[in-house]
């Protein structure tokens, strides 16, 4: 039986409020680090300077020169070289499911061509509930999904779903973006 | 709560720094390490990424601390520079493709005795929250996790408060939506 929504987020808060350390060396990490910048002055008017160069302050507004400002900005970013066009790189993609009853869970989707056997997932740990597979994608959209002890499919519950899945199965998408 | 103000002691830690005693500012560094990581820890998703941001941010705010405007305010602004750390080293993140990464490291570092049940019931909210888009996980941390008012989110984060109600919105439908798909497989 589902607890009520509001106990849910909570929970989630309780959890996520717990103190989280962080390796003690980074305090020493960051003093190593400013004591290496310029040592400061003593506040005078160099530091009434700073203030006075970095205070917000009202401009007046006039259209005409911030047209004109605006047209040299774009003048100068147009004004560039071509680049040459990059070639289509591959990204490690790490998929992950929760299916703490399952035995089995195979990632299946257009990169394997919705193979159950190809994919396998593992589980993070021995006795653990969380799956997780990399795969290797070149840039572009993939409908996928998962394959639960070889007979339940299962989209991914925060990816967008597939509109267009003609299996009549429940499925996802991911879009993969170039460089 | 919020981000409180501290007080003079805050006050008077950036006042030394600014005068020139740097090591004045280890003093601020400590007192906000922890707090700074529970954020950038849940952020990020994993400790790695975490460290490095709070560490930039730490130094980039000794560097800029004359722009600290009010002194007995340090954290909130401090804060903000985080938040904006933490967007830049998650979109790199997600650039190199990592869509989830455990994270043991992190995992030993909350400071509770955490038998089986408990490890996984955090590991699961741990891999929800990464499951909320990058907007959607930083409006719900910064309301529910760091108490922040809306208006000190909006002065974080520079969305409306409208805007902002709505990414909470959102974030809580959604965790609930995976928590839920979670708990019926």
């Amino acid at each position: 039986m589902f607890e009520p929504d509001e106990e849910l987020i909570e929970r989630v808060v309780r959890q996520l409020r717990r103190p989280v350390t962080v390796d003690a060396g980074l305090d020493a990490r960051v003093m190593e680090q400013v004591r290496r910048l310029p040592a400061r002055r003593a506040a005078g008017a160099a530091h009434a300077a700073w203030g006075w160069l970095t205070r917000p302050r009202t401009v007046p507004f006039l259209p005409l020169g911030a047209l004109a400002v605006a047209a040299v900005f774009v003048a100068v970013v147009l004004w560039r070289p071509d680049r040459p066009s990059r070639p289509a790189s591959v990204s490690e993609f790490g998929f992950v499911v929760v299916a703490p009853r399952a035995t089995t869970v195979s990632l299946v989707g257009d990169f394997n061509d919705w193979d159950a056997a190809r994919t396998p997932m593992q589980r993070v740990r021995k006795d653990e509930s969380v799956w997780t597979a990399v795969i290797p994608l070149t840039p572009g959209r993939y409908r996928y999904a998962f394959l639960v002890d070889g007979v339940r499919w299962l989209a991914d519950p925060a990816a967008p779903a597939a509109r267009d899945d003609e299996y009549g199965a429940p499925s996802s998408v991911v879009t993969v973006g170039g460089s | 709560m919020g981000i409180e103000r501290v007080g003079t002691s805050d006050v008077e830690a950036v006042r030394r720094v600014l005068g020139g005693d740097t090591e004045a500012y280890a003093t601020l560094v400590a007192r906000y390490r922890d707090r700074l990581a529970r954020y950038a820890v849940h952020m990020l998703g994993n400790r790695e990424d975490a460290e490095e941001a709070l560490q930039d941010a730490f130094v980039r705010a000794y560097r800029s601390l004359e722009r600290c405007d009010d002194a007995a305010r340090f954290g909130a602004w401090l804060y903000g520079i985080l938040v904006n750390r933490c967007r830049t080293t998650g979109a790199r993140a997600a650039k190199r493709g990592r869509v989830f990464v455990r994270d043991e490291a992190a995992l030993n570092g909350v400071a509770h005795a955490s038998t089986a049940e408990q490890t996984e019931g955090e590991d699961v909210v741990r891999w929800a929250l990464a499951r909320l888009t990058p907007e959607y996980r930083e409006a719900f941390l910064l309301k529910h996790v760091e108490d922040l008012e809306y208006e000190e989110m909006a002065r974080l984060t520079g969305a409306s408060v409208s805007a902002l109600k709505m990414r909470v919105k959102r974030a809580r439908e959604q965790l609930q939506a995976i928590l839920r798909e979670a708990e019926r497989v």
